[in-house]
């Protein structure tokens, strides 16, 4: 760093001399003055001035210690205290055995003895303190988060090591801390107040790691790691972090929330104890009661699982273990209702764990993105299925597959789904593309613009999960959608809450408006089939017809309505 | 116009001197007069008489810094006697000491 000061920029590093005697700073400043650029100040006072415009170019200050107004002790004190000022090194100018002593115990990097000693010697101690000030100033610009002053994550992770090797005995826990709802608290209040609450935060989880022998980074935005002595109390440990941010945030203790792996150091993969711990902290998420989490077998189990299913993905995906069911959508406008299309449902039929249902492994694959992948792999099977029965029975029925957020995301979505169609020989009105509404609220221009081009295309856009996403209804008004799909949920209190029915009464009328048809899932009974028949609702799925069925079972289904064809025509 | 060679047959300790002025007759010999201003040495012993021993010791401090810089060795000799009996603010007769000083004030002085 020095030679690239010195050589390329041609820059003189910047030297206040602070001396009350003239001859003192003169001899000095020509000791000096070849190598470094030499301020001069004549008192602490004067000093604190230059040092306050200088702070962030000076490399270093020679001190003399007894001199009017501000004297060199009051002067370090004043420095010591600033941030933005203690970083400089300090060298004491001193005759006194005692104030060496002192000097260096108040933070003094060195001190050069009065009378001065040979002038290479004084250089080689100036260069010396420089090159090392610069190197620690380096490292910790890089080994702590600018916001506040924690480490950082990899630095963190080093230092855990360190008391891992000098305590092998001490117990100790890793901790995940998060503030609930930090976004929002973000996007109300703006980003400056948002980084002062983190600062607080910081402040309080400073405290609780030197109470408690310990270390604590900030892991990325809200997120932070303390790696701390045993805690006994995590509730106690809670508060006085909320404490913190209480003057800032209102509700301050219903917002942090700690994810404990209690006696980590057992664990040597020292990373990983904090992902135990964060994993804790995330299952806080959707529970608003509790606040403290700890890392325990049954965690370890669900872990351990969703990483067997990662780890077993791409093998599955070679040897077709994820099977395809068809789940029969009928059409119940007219009298008697007949299959109008269908929804590809994924199953893994996994040769060790037997068949598992997609609720327990496609949060996984949402989560590390290989929900694109599988999703490439229905649309495909999907399509090639669609031209098989085609080819078999001269007929097939618009099958829906899922359009996941992530590849809404993919700017080469179009092309692949068009890709797809194309290999396997069949038409954009043979494909439904389902997209949920949580998708179409959370990054709404990007689903409209894809979702308008697919459209285009002559594919149907169906909005799944209708009702859980919170679109507002004037951004409704433009989505480009065929269907509205409700959600589940709006027919389990269907003959218990009237609300209920109206409510699809509500969105038929809507859908209608929109110039889409409605589906409703989920549909189990005769009663339920006969009330939503009369809301006007255009499709039903569910058990009342069908459980999903594979592709052979769904082969009858096609049979059956070619049958209802020909009796339409006949 | 005092030179090097006679600091030296003063018993200034010019080698020294010199070395911290790295080898510079002219820069070294440029501060003499000032390490020399009369009212450096009036002032200590105005505060030394008035009692201000605080102060009096700032200025002793002050100038035996300036004096062991450019080692003026005859005058520091008392300077840092003085210095140090100011340092525990010593409540005695300095008269003696200042006495001294001032003659080996006064030798230097002549030759400017």
């Amino acid at each position: 760093m020095e030679r690239i000061i010195e050589n390329r920029l041609q820059l003189k590093k910047r030297v206040l001399v602070v001396d009350d005697e003239f001859i003192n700073r003169r001899l000095l400043e020509k000791i000096i003055s070849e190598k470094y650029e030499v301020l001069q100040a004549s008192d602490g006072a004067e000093a604190l001035e230059i040092i306050k415009e200088n702070r962030n170019t000076l490399s270093l200050i020679l001190l003399d210690l007894l001199m009017p107004k501000l004297n060199g002790y009051e002067l370090m004190e004043i420095l010591k205290e600033d941030e933005t000022m203690n970083r400089i090194p300090i060298i004491v100018l001193t005759s006194e055995k005692e104030a060496e002593v002192e000097t260096l115990n108040m933070g003094a990097a060195d001190f050069i003895q009065k009378p001065y000693d040979v002038p290479e010697v004084i250089l080689a101690r100036i260069n010396r303190i420089i090159r090392l000030y610069d190197s620690i100033n380096i490292l910790n610009a890089t080994q702590t988060d600018q916001l506040t002053g924690l480490f950082n994550k990899d630095y963190f992770i080093e230092y855990v090591g360190v008391i891992d090797k000098y305590y092998p005995e001490r117990a100790m826990d890793a901790v995940a801390v998060n503030i609930s709802r930090f976004h929002i608290l973000n996007e109300m209040n703006g980003r400056a107040f948002g980084n002062e609450v983190l600062k607080a935060l910081s402040d309080a989880i400073r405290n609780c790691v030197s109470e408690r022998q310990g270390i604590a980074c900030r892991n990325s935005a809200d997120r932070f790691y303390l790696y701390i002595t045993h805690v006994d109390d995590a509730e106690a440990l809670r508060h006085s972090l909320a404490a913190g941010i209480s003057s800032l945030v209102k509700d301050a203790d219903s917002r942090i929330n700690i994810g404990i792996y209690p006696n980590a150091q057992t664990n040597p993969d020292a990373p990983k104890r904090f992902d135990c711990a964060l994993l804790a902290c995330n299952s806080l998420r959707s529970d608003y009661k509790s606040f403290v989490a700890f890392y325990d077998a049954e965690m370890y189990k669900k872990e351990t699982f969703a990483e067997r299913l990662v780890s077993d993905f791409d093998e599955a995906i070679r040897e077709k273990q994820f099977i395809i069911h068809y789940q029969p959508k009928f059409d119940v406008t007219g009298d008697t209702p007949y299959l109008a299309s269908a929804e590809a449902l994924v199953r893994w039929k996994h040769p060790e764990l037997g068949m598992i249902s997609l609720g327990l492994f496609i949060p996984f694959f949402e989560e590390n993105g290989l929900i694109q992948r599988l999703d490439r792999y229905v649309w495909q099977e999907v399509s090639n299925q669609i031209a098989c029965w085609k080819k078999k029975y001269g007929f097939s029925v618009p099958v829906s597959v899922n359009v996941s957020r992530v590849d809404i995301m993919n700017p080469g979505l179009v092309k692949e789904i068009e890709g797809i169609v194309e290999e396997a020989g069949i038409t954009p009105n043979d494909l439904y593309l389902e997209i949920t509404e949580s998708a179409y609220a959370e990054d709404s221009d990007r689903v409209v613009e894809a979702a308008g081009k697919l459209r285009s295309l002559g594919y149907k856009i169906e909005m799944d999960d209708f009702g859980t996403g919170y679109s507002s209804l004037n951004t409704l008004a433009v989505l480009p959608i065929d269907v509205l799909k409700l959600d589940i949920d709006f027919i389990k209190h269907l003959h218990t809450s009237p609300k209920s029915l109206r409510l699809i009464e509500l969105v038929v009328d809507i859908a209608r408006f929109l110039g889409a048809s409605v589906v409703v899932e989920g549909v189990e009974n005769s009663e339920q089939y006969n009330t939503l028949k009369n809301t006007g609702v255009n499709i039903i799925q569910g058990y009342y017809f069908s459980v999903p069925v594979d592709s052979e079972g769904f082969a009858d289904f096609i049979l059956e309505r070619i049958a209802y064809d020909n009796r339409q025509k006949a | 116009m005092i030179t090097v060679k006679r600091l030296k047959e003063l018993g200034c300790d010019t080698d020294k001197g010199l070395e911290r002025c790295l080898g510079d007759a002219d820069f070294y010999l440029e501060f003499i007069p000032d390490a020399l201003k009369k009212e450096r040495y009036e002032k200590l012993e105005a505060l030394i008489n008035s009692k201000n021993l605080d102060a009096a010791f700032e200025a002793a401090h002050g100038l035996k810094g300036i004096l062991s810089n450019l080692a003026l060795d005859p005058l520091l000799e008392p300077v840092v006697k003085l210095t140090e009996l100011l340092r525990s603010r010593t409540d005695t007769d300095y008269s003696e000491l200042l006495k001294e000083m001032w003659e080996r004030y006064n030798l230097l002085a002549a030759e400017m």
